[in-house]
């Protein structure tokens, strides 16, 4: 689970073009970071694509932060596991 | 890495339903009676347009020969729409269609005129954003024209706001091209708060339609939401560039 928290990290990164060091993963993206909220469907759509997740839409609000972000990729995985 | 940023479109088409049918026909719901007084309501809109407050229209000759394609005008006053149909033509008026906040939609004095003057469809931008990509998407994948601000609202200034990326995530994934458009002076005429417009000269201009072909390639080399943001800057530019030249 370790591996995800950094690939996410890493993903995230990649997506909003902002170095990984400089994410707070408590702050929030989209009043924090200035991310617009359309790039957060971007993060969950590069999520469903790498993990084949299929993340719910309702999940395309409640998702602000960096750990949650985190959260749902390990909660949704471990649901797919089961 | 290629792979992880790759092919995003997917599940944006997941979210806007592009590849759903639709269980019955999205442009029903436009057989408003309302309708029947439209070609009274833009005679009169003519008149009024060649007489009192003066709508010229520039370059109707880039509209693409036949729909779909999007509208894409600055907005800075609630004569924009009537003004752009009127521009348009009325052959071309009748397969025009446009997305209305709630905020406006839900007065009826409004909605009235609204629905006089226009295929209507309410959406709640506020809310939600993809219900209202979606009303857009039945309405394209149909064949019609839909005219869209890109701004998201009218400006108060006169000034062009930012640009929201649905004009793009539209016109990408449904391959269907943009006309920038550039109304000037209806801010004067009729600004925000004013009922009745007044005197004066305001003009259309259409520019030439952004296609897809040189985007939709792009949708496997980069994160989708990015080449939806390239065209919607590209239609910025171009909005621009119509208001330099005037």
């Amino acid at each position: 689970m370790a591996d995800i928290e950094k690939e996410v990290r890493s993903l995230v990164s990649k997506i909003i073009k902002i170095p990984e060091d400089k994410i707070d993963p408590a702050a929030n993206l989209f009043y924090d970071l200035g991310v617009d909220s359309l790039l957060g469907v971007e993060i969950l759509a590069a999520l469903d694509k790498k993990y084949g997740l299929n993340v719910p839409e309702d999940k395309l609000r409640s998702i602000s932060t960096l750990n949650g972000i985190i959260a749902l990729t390990k909660g949704l995985l471990e649901g797919k596991r089961k | 890495m290629m792979e992880e940023i790759s092919l995003t479109s997917d599940y944006w088409r997941k979210l806007l339903r592009l590849d759903e049918e639709d269980k019955e026909d999205p442009l029903k719901k436009f057989n408003y009676p309302h309708r029947f007084f439209r070609p009274l309501f833009y005679s009169i809109f003519g008149v009024a347009a060649r007489f009192y407050f003066k709508i010229r229209s520039h370059g109707t000759e880039n509209l693409p020969a036949a729909p779909p394609y999007i509208i894409a005008p600055n907005h800075a006053s609630s004569l924009d729409y009537p003004a752009v149909a009127w521009a348009m033509g009325e052959g071309r008026r009748k397969d025009f269609y446009v997305l209305a906040t709630k905020h406006f939609y839900d007065i009826p004095f409004t909605r009235f005129f609204m629905k006089v003057a226009a295929n209507v469809e309410r959406i709640d931008t506020v809310d939600d954003f993809f219900p209202a990509l979606r009303a857009a998407v039945r309405i394209l994948k149909r064949g019609k024209s839909l005219y869209i601000n890109p701004e998201g609202t009218r400006s108060t200034t006169g000034k062009l706001l930012p640009f929201r990326p649905g004009v793009g995530i539209l016109s990408v994934e449904l391959n269907v091209p943009v006309v920038p458009v550039y109304i000037k002076g209806t801010h004067e005429l009729l600004p925000p708060g004013s009922i009745f417009p007044k005197p004066g000269v305001a003009d259309v201009y259409f520019g030439k339609p952004v296609y897809m072909d040189d985007y939709r390639p792009k949708l496997k080399q980069e994160n989708a939401y990015y080449v939806y943001k390239e065209v919607t800057d590209e239609v910025r530019l171009r909005i621009d560039e119509l208001a330099r030249l005037q």
